[in-house]
């Protein structure tokens, strides 16, 4: 098997005073759909928050491409391919849809035009002057990731994307991922519903109390169900 | 009703056009810059000044006239202001926002100081260019051009801003790491040095309204502080959160301001107060505002050591130091001391305890004095009666300053206060009984309680110490009483106050009344022991006084501020003969009293010795 894309080895990681990664291990393939499972509090959302660098006290190592991402300013770090969306989506109520697609800068040959992401996202070419917090919680999922994806990122980092969403909208997510996932990009996906996480991963890793306390591929993951379900109370 | 000619009309609408001209360059500056950073620029006033000066300066060592002011000035500022925020102001973003306004503040002191020190507090002249002397007969009125030309240019200038805010790529950056900078920082976005650029681009909007009033204004140190009160209550109406309200509304308030001359003359130095007043009773957020939440991250405040016996030991110590001292040193000397550490210490039950900070405290220290002497000079009261009135009349000028500001928080209390203040500042420089600019003079200190003559500097002497004694001491115990400890659980997290079922507003305005009354009764004393109350003592340096005696000497401690006020005194005092600029001086002091011990004298004394 070939390096890592990703690579996290002992990451810790603290807000303040409180200690929420207690050394993390992870690797995500390049073109691989890894999800980190876990229960709410687990630390999900932080090693996310500490891969991108929002969580500026961390330890440990975090590799992309064999780039130190540990060393790397924040404004830097999408720069060498990561894009974010975070859980609570990020758009931003004083840009427009249109101007919140144009925000982050273009990072990579792989950049997307607008044309191209309309062409993928036909309702927002719709909406593309409206305010974008004025979009439908599924529109503005979308449009968190169309975001990154117009910027070029390689690697996405996505939070829940399908948190609070309806059923339709969700299959439409899925479908989406699936064709960022024949495009060859990489995605380290956080999720708390697992039967949406089980069509797209091929590879899980299930989060406790700061730590990964198992890790498996998709085919092994009947094996695993009724832990699963021990750990995740589904 | 109105006998007014069309000439007078238009005459002073287009002075008002040309005040709103500048208002809107300013707060669309402050704006700018507290949208992006959270902080308020106390320095923006000296930014314009700066501006007005690069003109004058360019001038007159490089022949380089008008048009290269206009290019060269803001630029030249653009990068000192941008070098002050890399290198100072950009440390302060982690802690609590109030910090930032105090730093700025702290350089205002000192490139004021600097400039009064060289150039002379009296203006000098600067030519209008060549092609915009003269005038135009516009049939209802004869238009002086280069005025014409400030209302055009600083449109312009508006305009163009606001199209680079709301139209370009750049715009979109700002707008978005207004909102979350995090996020646009994790995408790809350089947020340090946007802020950089952002800070660089509001001071340079200052400084091209310092060119721009360059000729028309004389080019002095001092005129951007008084402007920029103004364009603080200008920035309060309009709303800080939105670029085109500070625009429209520092034209709209100056328009206003040119028509209360014509029509009620008295009242046109407070009409943008009153109006401010107005919009924060039925508007508090701003004609244009969205309630921005500027909450307190992190104060630096050191903390009294518990009392052992030993504490007990040392303050007796000092009170009997305090009882003999008037034997060794100047009394008048220590009984200002003592006036103004009772002052810092009434408005370090505020900032300190609860966390607000009122950049207002003059009107009630100033205010005191007036009532105090007005007392004891024209009614013939009682001298420590005449005190107490004082007292009560600033706790009721309290009630009512702080029914109003305490409807905002964080950096707009601060802001509002100012205003207030200032707007006292102009009835006391226009009512009868103040006496304009002489102030109340001769004012007999007569004999305390009919019986002992307090001409005596010693017997005047005790009854100071008396009143400053029972003042700090009121204030200890209202801090360490159930009402005491409420405050402190606002300072320290008031949505966890307000859930936990207390009316904060209705404390916050208690403790701002309280603070109020004392700072009174400091005022009241000290128009007693100088025999003089004067606009000095109401004046918006007054406040900013109280402010630094406060912060050198140690926040929320109780006795931080009275060493404070006693090296702040001390300090005036002895190097008010020498030739170096005090002013300066003190703002440097204080510019690295915020960079670098943020405790204060006392505080970090008290962590050195590991007291607390």
């Amino acid at each position: 098997m070939p390096d890592p894309l990703l690579s996290v080895r002992g990451l810790k990681a603290w807000y303040g005073e409180s200690h929420v990664l207690h050394g993390v291990d992870l690797d995500v393939h390049r073109g691989e759909t890894v999800t980190l499972l876990g229960r709410n509090g687990a630390g999900k959302t932080s090693t996310l928050r500490a891969i991108t660098g929002i969580i500026q006290k961390r330890e440990g190592s975090i590799l992309l491409d064999g780039q130190d991402l540990l060393r790397t300013p924040i404004h830097r770090v999408a720069w060498s391919g990561i894009g974010y969306v975070p859980e609570e989506r990020g758009i931003f109520s004083s840009l427009s849809v249109e101007e919140n697609l144009l925000l982050p800068p273009a990072v990579s040959r792989e950049a997307m035009s607008l044309d191209e992401i309309y062409e993928l996202f036909p309702n927002l070419y719709e909406r593309r002057s409206s305010e974008g917090t004025k979009l439908s919680g599924g529109e503005q999922q979308m449009m968190a990731m169309a975001r990154i994806l117009r910027a070029g990122a390689r690697v996405l980092l996505l939070d829940e994307p399908t948190e609070g969403l309806a059923p339709v909208l969700i299959s439409r997510i899925g479908e989406l991922l699936k064709v960022l996932k024949k495009k060859g990009l990489t995605i380290l996906l956080v999720e708390q519903n697992f039967r949406f996480a089980r069509k797209i991963a091929d590879h899980f890793y299930l989060m406790e109390e700061g730590q990964i306390i198992i890790s498996f591929p998709v085919s092994e993951l009947d094996a695993h169900q009724e832990m699963l379900h021990r750990h995740l109370g589904v | 009703m109105f006998d007014i000619s069309s000439q007078a009309l238009f005459g002073q609408l287009l002075i008002g056009l040309i005040n709103g001209s500048f208002y809107a360059l300013l707060s669309l500056g402050l704006a700018v810059i507290f949208g992006l950073l959270r902080v308020i620029n106390l320095a923006h006033g000296t930014q314009y000044m700066l501006g007005a000066f690069a003109a004058y300066l360019l001038l007159d060592h490089f022949g380089l006239g008008y048009w290269w002011a206009l290019v060269l000035g803001p630029l030249l500022v653009a990068l000192m202001s941008m070098a002050f925020e890399r290198t100072m102001l950009s440390k302060l973003y982690d802690i609590d926002h109030l910090y930032g306004l105090l730093l700025t503040f702290g350089l205002a002191l000192v490139i004021e100081g600097l400039f009064t020190f060289y150039f002379g507090s009296s203006g000098l002249p600067y030519p209008a260019p060549d092609n915009l002397r003269g005038t135009i007969d516009l049939g209802f009125m004869i238009l002086p051009i280069y005025r014409g030309w400030v209302v055009v240019a600083s449109l312009i200038a508006c305009i163009g801003v606001w199209l680079l805010i709301e139209r370009t790529r750049l715009g979109s950056y700002l707008r978005a790491a207004t909102e979350n900078p995090t996020l646009v920082q994790v995408f790809g976005v350089n947020v340090p040095l946007l802020l950089t650029l952002t800070y660089g681009l509001g001071a340079a909007l200052a400084a091209v309204a310092g060119v721009l009033a360059a000729p028309i204004y004389q080019v002095s140190p001092t005129m951007g502080t008084n402007l920029l009160i103004i364009v603080f209550a200008v920035v309060v109406v309009g709303g800080m959160s939105s670029i085109m309200g500070a625009i429209v509304t520092g034209y709209v308030l100056g328009v206003l301001e040119g028509l209360t001359k014509v029509f009620y003359p008295q009242a046109s130095s407070i009409v943008i107060f009153i109006i401010m007043a107005i919009v924060l009773l039925a508007r508090p957020a701003g004609l244009f505002g969205r309630e921005v939440q500027v909450t307190a991250t992190h104060t630096d405040t050191a903390s009294d050591p518990a009392l052992g016996n030993l504490g007990y030991v040392i303050i007796f110590a000092c009170v009997a130091l305090l009882a003999v001292v008037p034997f060794f040193l100047y009394p008048v000397f220590v009984m200002t001391v003592l006036c103004f550490a009772l002052f810092a210490a009434a408005f370090n039950l505020l900032l300190g305890y609860v966390g607000l900070l009122s950049f207002g405290h003059a009107a009630f220290f100033g205010g005191a004095a007036y009532f105090t002497a007005h007392a004891v000079k024209v009614w013939g009261l009682e001298p420590l009666t005449g005190i107490l009135f004082g007292g009560v009349c600033a706790a009721a000028m309290g009630l009512g300053v702080g029914f109003l500001a305490i409807r905002r928080q964080g950096l707009y209390f601060a802001m509002i206060t100012l205003a207030i203040a200032q707007m006292f500042y102009f009835i006391c420089l226009q009512a009868p009984f103040t006496h304009g600019e002489d102030g109340i003079q001769s004012i007999p200190r007569g004999h305390l309680f009919g019986l002992i003559d307090l001409n005596s500097n010693i017997a005047m002497y005790f009854l100071v110490l008396a009143i400053f004694v029972a003042g700090v001491f009121s204030i200890w115990r209202i801090i360490n009483s159930p009402f005491g400890n409420i405050l402190q659980a606002i300072r320290e997290n008031e949505p966890r106050a307000i859930s936990l079922g207390y009316n904060v507003n209705r404390y916050k305005l208690a403790a701002f009344v309280m603070s109020a009354g004392f700072a009174g009764i400091a005022g009241g004393t000290k128009a007693i022991v100088a025999q003089v109350a004067t606009l000095v003592d109401v004046g918006w340096q007054m406040s900013g006084h109280v402010v630094l005696m406060t912060v050198l000497g140690g926040l929320g401690t109780i006795f931080g501020p009275i060493v404070g006020a006693a090296m702040l005194v001390t300090f005036e005092n002895y190097f008010a003969d020498f030739q170096i600029p005090v002013t300066a001086i003190i703002g440097a002091v204080f510019v690295l009293c915020v960079m670098l011990f943020r405790r204060g004298i006392y505080g970090e004394v008290v962590r050195l010795f590991r007291l607390s």
